[in-house]
């Protein structure tokens, strides 16, 4: 297994993509993007970032099917020369491991805040990390196999519970549309671009696919379903509890489910049942950065042990995950995370793909 | 040695069991006080304080504000029943629990010294602010706790008593929860167009935030039972107390809102009797006309509604004339109840808690930038003219 991991299809890495890229954004998204743009036009922003990311993302999965199974860690160093390569890689696997032990640091914020007050901090962490290396020790079946599960539950669970809001809905609070013009809708583009990170895993995944030739395919169709989930979110948020409201909540979406109460329905709350499901979008995105991080270690120092990696990264995690002090640090850590993959995974792709062309390595089209 | 291993997995599972299937965090229901109300008056020491503070058991603080905590189940031993506000004996539904100071979270922790059951926030339906200490303090302040708090949820009513909270959070019947039975009124709200929308933490603080001035339900008190009459107008800068609507002038704002559903109009036809409109659809548009500077605003509303009541005395079927005549009627008192309102809001508060400013920043974007810092100001000086439509559509069941 640890040579050859298992090849997954086109489906399962739609799977893959949506589960990576709906993680801790989602219950601040509204908030960051609302207080960027300043006008309710924050949900244009959010389909206007959808389809630039759409864009980066077919540029990267192009210049991965230049090298047909081989992840970004084997084929930068055919593009560019090992020494360049080494950095790069090293880059992107301390970018995988910060967002694993930023996602963690979340979630346990959260529910320490709103779940288990007296819990302690690293009882929360230590549980979740356990079972996550035990999950990804089994190789990208296993992985792939539980987040079909995950995924088609979040989904159903999210969208219900966010329309069940519709009570408090006004469209007066998403009105005037495009009042102050489009430079509002631009200047909220770079929050909802960074609530798009997670693309970047086709980097790795491409090269497990079973059909190569429709990553873009997977590629676009993860992009779209994140981006209706986003839109969904957004709309709902800010037309239930206005601009106005969301700018001081910390956590905006939790806050509209927190909002209202259903009686006749078995549940009068809502919010456990959004924050198990978030948990678990957080959990799969954890592990899945966590796994990446150990495929590029494996991958860039040429070595056979995957488990003894995936182990080794676990302490490093933690320390990162309790690193910052308090919350805003948290965020702080986000937003720079957020930074580093615009670099790494938006212009760097691009100038990858460049160089492999004029340099003429890598194959046509696999 | 497989049985040895097989028999340490075994050990290992059943320790695991033993250790994740805990609640860590969990906490017995029964020994937790669960605060169902909350009211916030101004600062009065109870008896019991101050005979506390006469023994030495004050801390630094400065009576500012008095918290009542509305508990339930109540307490059922008797000498908490000493509490003023409590009902007096026997096993009740709720106890009423004060204290004083400046700050409300220390108040709250400060229940801890006193009570074995500590306070969880989870539960709390509605919490009632009097006028007095609102006319003092900003809602921004009082409630900061309540919107930064952790275990309370944004879907708490927030209510405006006339004299003290704790009043309002008391009832002679002991068998019924005062909390509850406010929150149950606000759902009356399709009954009658005198109870506002309810307000609930979530909107009063996106309310705030945006610099609005706004209303809130008030409430009424006497001998035992709560009363829901007008409601409170509160500047949005300072979130202050500035004034108050009586029952009419809501009425008279539910025609200029296109949410405020139901509300009956009642006037006496030629002869002097009593004839009663009930209003069951009504459509509101409110027209922003701006031209250069000058702000206009035209509402247009058309209600349709049922007769409801006739006391002419030799009965006659109402039609044709007689139904024309009505309608003009009722349609010029709902003018008038415009009239009045708008008067109150523009001449004598000066504050706009109207849909004014929504329709403004919706259909004129750009101008609604320009006016917005001080919209209230200059909304006291904007024309509005209005004209209201009723048909009646429907003479109920009986005809004659």
């Amino acid at each position: 297994m640890n040579g050859s991991p298992q090849k997954i299809t086109t489906t399962q890495a739609v799977v893959i993509i949506v589960n990576y890229m709906l993680g801790a954004g989602i219950l601040t998204l509204p908030r960051t993007t609302s207080k960027a743009v300043g006008t309710p036009d924050v949900w244009i922003s959010i389909i206007l970032s959808g389809l630039i990311i759409a864009g980066v993302g077919i540029v990267l999965v192009t210049l991965c099917r230049r090298f047909p199974g081989k992840t970004v860690f084997q084929f930068t160093r055919e593009i560019t020369g090992s020494w360049i390569a080494y950095i790069l890689g090293f880059a992107m696997i301390m970018y995988f491991m910060v967002i694993a032990a930023f996602e963690i640091r979340v979630m346990a914020e959260v529910t320490g805040m709103y779940l288990l007050e007296r819990t302690p901090t690293w009882a929360i962490i230590m549980v979740f990390m356990w079972i996550g290396i035990y999950m990804i020790s089994g190789g990208l079946g296993v992985i792939v196999r539980v987040f079909e599960i995950i995924l088609p539950i979040t989904i159903i669970i999210f969208v219900i519970e966010i329309l069940l809001s519709n009570q408090l809905f006004e469209i007066g609070n998403l009105r005037p549309v495009l009042g102050e013009g489009l430079m509002p809708v631009f200047k909220g583009l770079k929050p909802s671009l960074l609530s798009y990170t997670g693309y970047e895993v086709m980097l790795i995944m491409t090269a497990y696919m079973k059909n190569p030739k429709k990553s873009n395919m997977a590629m676009s169709w993860g992009i779209f379903i994140t981006t209706a989930i986003y839109l969904i979110t957004v709309v709902m948020v800010v037309g239930s509890l206005s601009l106005d409201g969301i700018k001081t909540r910390t956590w905006p979406t939790l806050d509209l489910v927190r909002s209202f109460e259903i009686q006749g329905l078995i549940f009068e709350r809502f919010e456990s049942l959004l924050l198990v499901i978030w948990i678990m979008q957080i959990f799969s995105t954890t592990a899945i950065t966590h796994y990446c991080a150990s495929v590029g270690i494996r991958d860039l120092f040429r070595s056979k042990k995957i488990k003894g990696i995936m182990y080794g990264l676990l302490p490093f995690i933690y320390v990162t995950a309790m690193m910052p002090k308090t919350v805003d640090d948290t965020f702080k850590l986000g937003d720079m995370l957020g930074n580093v993959s615009v670099i790494l995974f938006a212009i760097l792709p691009l100038v990858l793909l460049l160089l492999s062309l004029i340099r003429k390595k890598g194959g046509k089209h696999a | 040695m497989t049985p040895f291993r097989m028999l340490l997995r075994v050990a290992s599972a059943l320790c695991i069991l033993l250790l994740i299937s805990g609640c860590w965090s969990s906490r017995e229901i029964e020994d937790l006080s669960l605060y169902v109300g909350l009211g916030i008056d101004v600062g009065k020491e109870t008896a019991f304080e101050k005979d506390i503070a006469e023994q030495g058991g004050t801390y630094p603080k400065k009576n500012y504000v008095t918290a009542t905590v509305q508990i339930a189940p109540g307490i059922t031993n008797s000498q908490s029943s000493q509490q003023s506000g409590s009902p007096s004996s026997g096993k009740t539904s709720y106890s009423n629990e004060q204290l004083s100071g400046d700050s409300m979270l220390q108040i709250f922790r400060q229940f801890a010294l006193r009570r074995d059951r500590p306070l969880i926030g989870h539960h709390l339906k509605v919490i009632v602010v009097s006028k007095d200490i609102a006319k003092k303090y900003g809602l921004n302040q009082l409630l900061d706790f309540v919107l930064r708090d952790n275990d309370i949820r944004p879907n708490c009513l927030v209510l405006i008593s006339h004299h003290r909270a704790l009043d309002v959070l008391t009832s002679q019947d002991p068998s019924r929860i005062p909390a509850f039975y406010l929150t149950g009124i606000t759902n009356n709200s399709y009954l009658s167009n005198k109870i506002l929308d309810p307000v609930l933490l979530s909107k009063l603080d996106a309310q705030m935030q945006s610099g609005t001035s706004f209303l809130l339900q008030n409430v009424l008190y006497s001998h035992g039972e709560d009363k829901f009459s007008g409601g409170s107008i509160f500047d949005g800068k300072t979130t202050k107390f500035i004034g108050e609507l009586s029952q009419t002038d809501l009425e008279g704002l539910s025609w200029l809102n296109s949410k405020k559903k139901g509300g009956v109009l009642k006037t006496h036809n030629k002869q002097g009797f009593t004839v009663v409109y009930e209003i069951k659809k009504k459509k509101v548009k409110i027209i922003p006309k701006v031209v250069g500077n000058d702000i206009s605003f035209h509402v247009k509303t058309e209600s349709e509604g049922w007769l409801m009541e006739d006391w002419r005395a030799p009965e006659e079927e109402e039609k044709g004339e007689y139904l024309r005549e009505l309608e003009k009627d009722f349609a010029e008192l709902a003018e008038q109840q415009i009239r009045q309102v708008l008067s109150k809001l523009q001449h004598t508060y000066k504050v706009d808690v109207g849909e004014f400013r929504d329709s403004l920043r919706i259909k004129h974007p750009k101008t609604w930038k320009k006016v917005k810092d001080d919209w209230d100001k200059i909304f006291s000086t904007v024309p509005i003219t209005y004209e209201v439509k009723t048909t009646i559509t429907n003479p109920g069941s009986s005809t004659e």
